[in-house]
């Protein structure tokens, strides 16, 4: 066996920099990103979708199901589409009925398994499912572009152009559940398995079959085939709200491993002293793309769309500088990002992006790391005084605001008694903030400090006198194990916005077109551009920051 | 009925804060719970913790976990007797959570003699999903709901963030 020599690296941002949520909110999608991940080792593998069933009407209503092998195991989705009164069309998780639905199921399933899905899934969370079903989504047409594709594919005709562009894709995802949600399999069942170990992949590849079942759907309905590269460019909508916001700070190590695999990537990339020609010219022409892809970002909200803007203009200023001759200086990488620095955060994590997308053989072995499969391997703090260290230390943040102001702790987070799901409320404006979830890391933390006793006692003293700070005693104790495993904001001030966790997860799973609707709501597209079932092995992994017509 | 591990996980996690447990020690009960009946141990143990509180095992088990780990991280493995407030096989679901070698060399109704070594794997456990324990679930499921926090005209309007419609 050869040893494994880590490349040079620069040193790490500090955490302090990277773990800001106005910069976590700022990330665009790396080549670490779950669905890039995936669709290379779907490539690598030899993967094949083959449609098993398609049980169809002509209007679109009925079950489909495909099977892929994968890593040497059989995996099937089961889509049901089913016909919907509008009124019923909402992408919130309070929705009781939808455009279609969907299990990766564990194998090939037989008739029976199939009718039992076909049942199921279109009850979502009122139903119960079993170990063998791994994933369970659901999706909503965009009702104007799918209409509009049938309208012209049955006049032989294919797509406007620019609807495709505005809006590309022709349902979003409006939950796609795993881990042993509602009765599917436990994650802990597939996670070492080859393709399914890294986080999420299960979800990923889910959501990239039902990509294809669109693209299948909406061609059977309009009866004719969609132009390869206006199907390419349609990828699969998801919108996100806040349910997945808490999971950054509930799953710490999780966190901890994904930032730091981007950071080290970042850090190997920026140590590279000379870049050769193709590195230079992949550089520049990378750079283009994102220019074009920026050109090609529109959302409705009028603030957001004057972010993307200003991101616009400033990025086509920062481009200019990207010439042959000073990607020919020495450390020219290093000195990209030094330059970033003089912009907004929006532009540096851009830059950021760009760079790490240039050196695949420095980057694609870390998404190896990014599982936690044992938990957190820290060890508890001897006394009072290696806390108080640590807090001091590494939780400045955390000591700073003065959370009985009001605008410190204006926000509380709680799970909705309707839908199990988490919400955010206003302290000062609402009921409910006495069972408030154990969100508030930060406010903990200081609490902890303020009761550290002046002379240095026991860990197991302090705790059995204050129990309550467990939790703050874990979180310190894992602080240097773990540098990247806290959002240092204060999540409950009134200035925490949670769309800026939302885009940090999202754009961990690859997700890019962000379209908030809300400070804690977004839409966005996965999967566009991404390769088609049969073009995996020809097209590869380049499809970073896609662009319409390219 | 059976149920997924994650399941079990949250749904104890929450029961244990419904019934008046801090955070941690809640989420530690919640992944020992999500252990014990994956390995078909008594879901009896569990309504008793839960009976238990504000005192018992599961405020005082987790406690004793960090203490242990303490100990271990000196020499990196450390042999103690814990006590069980009456309910060693709960206590073993928790050691078992540990990501370290573990091994329970002794048992009685109040105590484990335990062996925990930091250079070791945790043992590789069955995954095996909870049945036959509606009648704790159901429990479970009363204590989580206290933890939940009723609708109301603001947080329909505003909690999620979205509006109420979605056809375009």
């Amino acid at each position: 066996m050869k040893d494994f020599v880590a490349p040079p690296q620069e040193p790490l941002r500090p955490p302090d920099t990277v773990m800001r949520l106005s910069r976590m909110g700022s990330m665009f999608p790396t080549r670490l990103a779950f669905l890039r991940t995936l669709t290379r080792f779907l490539a690598s593998d030899g993967a094949e979708v083959r449609r098993h069933v398609w049980q169809i009407c002509t209007e679109g209503y009925g079950h489909a199901v495909y099977c892929i092998e994968l890593g040497g195991y059989s995996y099937s989705l089961v889509a049901v589409s089913t016909a919907l009164d509008p009124a019923a069309r909402t992408d919130r998780v309070i929705a009781t009925a939808w455009d279609s639905s969907y299990v990766l199921y564990d194998g090939v399933p037989d008739a029976e398994e199939i009718a039992r899905i076909c049942a199921a899934a279109p009850r979502q969370e009122a139903a119960r499912f079993t170990e063998r079903d791994l994933v369970l989504s659901r999706a909503n047409k965009s009702v104007r572009l799918f209409a509009h594709v049938v309208e012209r594919l049955r006049a032989g005709e294919q797509p406007d152009q620019q609807m495709v562009q505005d809006i590309g894709y022709l349902m979003r995802t409006t939950a796609v559940y795993g881990n042993g949600k509602f009765g599917i399999a436990d994650r802990a069942c597939i996670d070492t398995r080859p393709g399914l170990s890294g986080p999420f992949m299960a979800e990923m590849l889910t959501v990239w079959l039902i990509r294809h079942f669109t693209h299948d759907l909406v061609e059977h309905v309009g009866q004719g085939r969609l132009d390869r590269d206006l199907k390419r460019h349609l990828g699969i909508g998801n919108s996100t709200g806040l349910g997945m916001a808490p999971f950054l700070v509930t799953h710490p190590v999780l966190l901890n491993n994904w930032m730091l695999a981007r950071e080290t990537a970042l850090a190997r990339v920026r140590a590279v002293r000379q870049l050769d020609d193709a590195a230079r010219t992949r550089l520049m022409a990378l750079a283009t793309r994102a220019g074009n892809h920026l050109d090609q970002w529109h959302v409705p909200d009028p603030a957001h769309q004057a972010r993307i803007d200003r991101l616009r203009a400033d990025w086509h200023l920062f481009r200019a500088g990207l010439t042959p001759e000073e990607l020919g200086r020495a450390r020219a990488v290093d000195r990209l990002i030094e330059r970033s620095l003089q912009h907004s955060e929006d532009l540096q994590e851009l830059t950021v992006a760009l760079v790490i997308e240039v050196f695949p053989d420095l980057v694609d072995g870390l998404s190896e790391c990014m599982a936690d499969p044992c938990g957190a391997l820290s060890l508890p703090l001897a006394n009072t005084e290696a806390l108080r260290a640590v807090v001091e230390r590494s939780f400045g943040w955390a000591l700073a605001p003065q959370y009985e102001a009001a605008e410190a702790c204006r926000q509380f987070w709680y799970v909705s008694a309707a839908k199990q799901e988490p919400r955010l409320g206003d302290r000062f404006a609402e009921e409910g903030a006495a069972l408030e979830s154990p969100l508030d890391i930060g406010r903990r933390i200081k609490a902890l400090h303020a009761d550290l006793p002046a002379a240095a006692v026991s860990l197991m003293r302090f705790l059995q006198d204050h129990p309550q700070h467990l939790l703050a005693a874990e979180r310190a104790a894992m602080a240097d194990r773990y540098p990247y495993a806290e959002i240092r904001d204060n999540l409950i001030g009134e200035s925490c916005l949670p769309i800026d966790m939302l885009r940090c997860k999202l754009s961990f799973f690859g997700a890019s077109k962000f379209d908030p609707k809300s400070d804690r709501w977004t839409r966005i597209t996965l999967c566009q551009g991404a390769p088609l079932a049969d073009e995996l092995s020809a097209r590869g992994d380049d499809w970073w920051l896609p662009v319409f017509g390219a | 009925m059976s149920w997924s591990r994650a399941e079990v996980l949250a749904l104890a996690t929450k029961a244990a804060r419904g019934a008046g447990a801090p955070a941690a020690q809640a989420a530690l009960f919640g992944e020992a719970a999500a252990l014990h009946l994956g390995q078909g141990r008594a879901a009896a143990d569990l309504a008793q913790a839960l009976d238990h509180l504000p005192g018992g095992l599961i405020m005082d088990f987790p406690l004793q976990l960090q203490s242990l780990l303490l100990s271990a991280g000196e020499t990196r493995t450390c042999t103690v007797e814990m006590a069980t407030a009456g309910l060693p096989t709960l206590a073993q679901s928790y050691l078992d959570t540990l990501p370290h070698g573990c091994r329970v060399n002794a048992m009685s109704e109040t105590s484990l003699g335990v062996t925990l070594d930091l250079t070791a794997p945790a043992r590789s456990l069955p995954l095996v999903r909870a049945a036959e324990c509606d009648g704790l679930m159901a429990r479970m499921t009363e204590l989580a709901a206290r933890t939940f926090v009723p609708e109301s005209d603001a947080s329909r309007r505003a909690g999620a963030g979205a509006g109420l419609t979605d056809n375009d």
